[in-house]
């Protein structure tokens, strides 16, 4: 079981339906929410210690003020280097292809899902990571 | 000459004294009258010597006339000797066709040339002026005779002429006959004499080119012809330009000529054109290009203009041929036509924009619900009636959302570029597939007969091949007959990396009479069932096509339906 994990999404209910499915699936022992990506941002940037630091971040596309790609292209910045080993999961309703194939210019995402995160993604991710 | 009249004239008068002596002798020796013979004797040497004093004047006289006659005539032969000669030499070398025509006897002979130009053996010439005329071309002969008459009563100096001559294969050649007289003392034409030259390869070449010139003026094209120049920098100017050219351009001919081909351009002439055929005639290579040139009311107009050397026999570059076809409406109707796209392509992507947005602002909620749902599974719910509503609550959803990720996959193959192939094991593909309709299998327990054939890798992409049986097997097992337990064949085979599957089952079938034109069309339902989305064939029409595929279809309503698909394997 992971320690600390983040989900970024603006909505609510998947944030609701995140929680509980995470914790069925015994995934993470506690959950960080931000609604968009200035708030992970912001968070991140406010890290001090190893134990607030995300094993791993859930990440919607489609967000108000700051959206997924915007929030990939400053956390690969050199800034967060010290975050430079934590991996990104994008999780989102979109079915561009375009989106699968920008995703792959990232090197530290490693998955792009669909939603709704189900208990089997779950298990699956962790055979992964 | 004179000698002979001498010799006549004292022949006789020694003949005539001998016979006066004789008689004399005889008239003695007979008669006693002597002085009477006396007389008679001198009386006829007188009448000798006189008579032949006057035979001696007569003939003197004939002899001066007979002198000059023969003078002329020996003249007339050497000339018409030299003149003979000199023709023989003459249709020697040019192979001309000699014909010698007695006008007073009407006899007119040929030399070898009728053999041998025109293919006639000495049997079928009769040598008269008759068979010359009957085979001269009946359009040519009355122009023909006419002149050659005038000639002959000397009222035209010359005579030559053209005219068509049978050969002995009843074809015409064009010919070429010149002819000079001879005239008798009295100036009466008694001879003549011509020379006949086959000049039909110049009339065919004079032809030929006569056409060849209508190409030149007829032509909707324009054409100019330049010199060349030696001078590499200098442009070449127009020696000749069509007709076309001066209804194309506006100028007149006059005009044209002397100008170099730059002067119709202008400045919306696109200069990296007007470079390229300036290095290619500098370079002295053919150039084609597209380009806006200028009338002379300075109006513009588009042309495909080429630009071609032309080499004579000594292979010196001796001038430019330029051919301009106007192109203007066809460039007009090209740019119609790029604006034309551009605005489908901006609609189709906006369209396409529309689509993925559309789809995902349904998509996001309705993940939600299966979420939520999924959650209800562990939930125990005591109220019957709630547990009802909520069972229902869930084949919504699940439907709505199989209907979504559809309309979402479709919109995914339409849009995709290239597809990624791997090599495949038929069987996998299958048992993947199989057990993926594992549920629905155990209830209906179909019959399936599989024959791989030849079959036992194929290289495709796996998604579409398993989407495409994947729904062809969920509509066999939906569409079955409750009439009768469902037997799905399927034969598999290929010839030349052509992959042929049969799909056949002995389901409910389709009125194809009624649904022909529609069935792999978008939202087209066959059968009133409650999970037919009309989703299904519209997929598996797309997913193949992009695989270069084909799918078709026979169907007969309660007996069973055959899909046939062919695809690559490479």
């Amino acid at each position: 079981m992971l320690e600390l994990i983040m989900c970024i999404d603006d909505d609510p209910i998947t944030l609701m339906l995140f929680k509980k499915v995470v914790q069925k699936a015994a995934f993470a022992k506690e959950i960080i929410y931000a609604y968009n990506g200035q708030e992970a941002i912001t968070f991140i940037d406010n890290i001090q210690t190893e134990d607030t630091k995300p094993q791993l971040l859930f990440l919607d596309l489609n967000m108000p003020v700051m959206g997924g790609w915007e929030f990939l292209d400053l956390f690969n910045n050199s800034n967060y280097y010290h975050l430079n080993n934590t991996k990104v999961i994008i999780l989102t309703s979109t079915i561009d292809p375009e989106d699968i194939k920008k995703s792959k210019t990232y090197p530290n995402v490693i998955e792009f899902l669909s939603k709704p995160i189900s208990v089997e993604m779950l298990g699956y991710l962790k055979t992964i990571i | 000459m004179k000698n002979k009249t001498n010799q006549i004239t004292l022949t006789y008068i020694i003949a005539a004294l001998f016979i006066a002596i004789i008689s004399y002798k005889l008239a003695k020796h007979y008669s006693s009258y002597l002085n009477a013979y006396n007389f008679g004797f001198i009386k006829d040497i007188l009448f000798i010597i006189t008579t032949g004093l006057l035979f001696r004047y007569v003939l003197h006289k004939n002899y001066k006339r007979n002198t000059e006659t023969y003078k002329k005539l020996k003249q007339t032969n050497e000339k018409l000797k030299e003149s003979n000669e000199k023709y023989d030499i003459v249709a020697k070398a040019t192979s001309d066709t000699i014909w010698d025509w007695k006008i007073p006897e009407d006899k007119l002979t040929w030399n070898k040339g009728i053999k041998g130009i025109y293919g006639y053996s000495q049997d079928q010439i009769t040598n008269n002026s008759k068979w010359w005329f009957d085979n001269i071309h009946p359009e040519d002969s009355i122009k023909m005779s006419i002149k050659l008459y005038s000639f002959l009563e000397q009222k035209t100096e010359k005579w030559q002429d053209q005219y068509r001559f049978k050969c002995a294969d009843n074809t015409y050649k064009y010919v070429l006959d010149r002819g000079f007289i001879l005239k008798d003392e009295n100036g009466k034409a008694v001879r003549m004499i011509g020379a006949i030259q086959d000049i039909t390869k110049q009339k065919e070449e004079e032809n030929r080119l006569k056409l060849l010139e209508t190409v030149f003026t007829e032509a909707r094209d324009s054409i100019i012809i330049t010199q060349a120049t030696s001078d590499e920098f200098q442009i070449p100017k127009i020696v000749f330009a069509n007709p076309a050219f001066s209804k194309m351009s506006g100028y007149d001919h006059f005009e044209i000529i002397g100008k170099s081909p730059i002067f119709f351009m202008g400045k919306n002439s696109n200069t990296q054109e007007i470079e390229k055929l300036t290095q290619a005639i500098k370079n002295r290579e053919e150039c084609f290009t597209e380009i806006i040139l200028y009338k002379k009311d300075h109006s513009e107009y588009w042309v495909s203009l080429s630009f071609i050397p032309i080499y004579n026999l000594e292979q010196d570059l001796s001038h430019w041929i330029s051919i301009q076809r106007d192109i203007t409406e066809e460039k007009k109707l090209e740019k119609e036509k790029e604006i034309l796209i551009a605005e489908l392509t901006r609609n189709n992507k906006d369209l396409k924009q529309f689509s993925y947005i559309t789809s995902h602002n349904l998509r996001a909620p309705l993940s939600n619900l299966t979420g939520l749902l999924n959650l209800m599974d562990d939930v125990t719910i005591e109220n019957s009636e709630l547990k009802e509503i909520i069972n229902g609550f869930t084949i919504s959803t699940h439907l709505l959302n199989e209907t979504v990720n559809d309309l979402a996959k479709a919109i995914t193959i339409k849009d995709s570029p290239a597809m990624q192939n791997e090599e495949l094991q038929i069987k996998d593909i299958f048992k993947n597939i199989l057990s993926q309709l594992n549920l629905s299998i155990e209830s209906t327990k179909p019959k399936l007969n599989i024959d791989y054939g030849n079959v036992s890798k194929i290289n495709t992409n796996k998604v579409y091949i398993e989407s495409i049986l994947l729904n062809l097997f969920t509509n066999s097992l939906k569409f079955r007959s409750k009439n009768r337990d469902l037997i799905i064949d399927i034969t598999i085979s290929e010839t030349n990396h052509i992959i042929t599957i049969h799909f056949r089952d002995n389901g409910i079938g389709i009125n194809l009479e009624r649904h022909k034109n529609k069935i792999f069309g978008l939202y087209q339902r066959f059968h009133d069932y409650p999970d037919s989305k009309g989703l299904g064939l519209f997929l598996v029409k797309s997913q193949i096509e992009t695989m270069d595929g084909t799918i078709s279809i026979n169907s007969e309503v309660e007996k069973g339906t055959e899909f046939m698909l062919t695809f690559k394997s490479l």
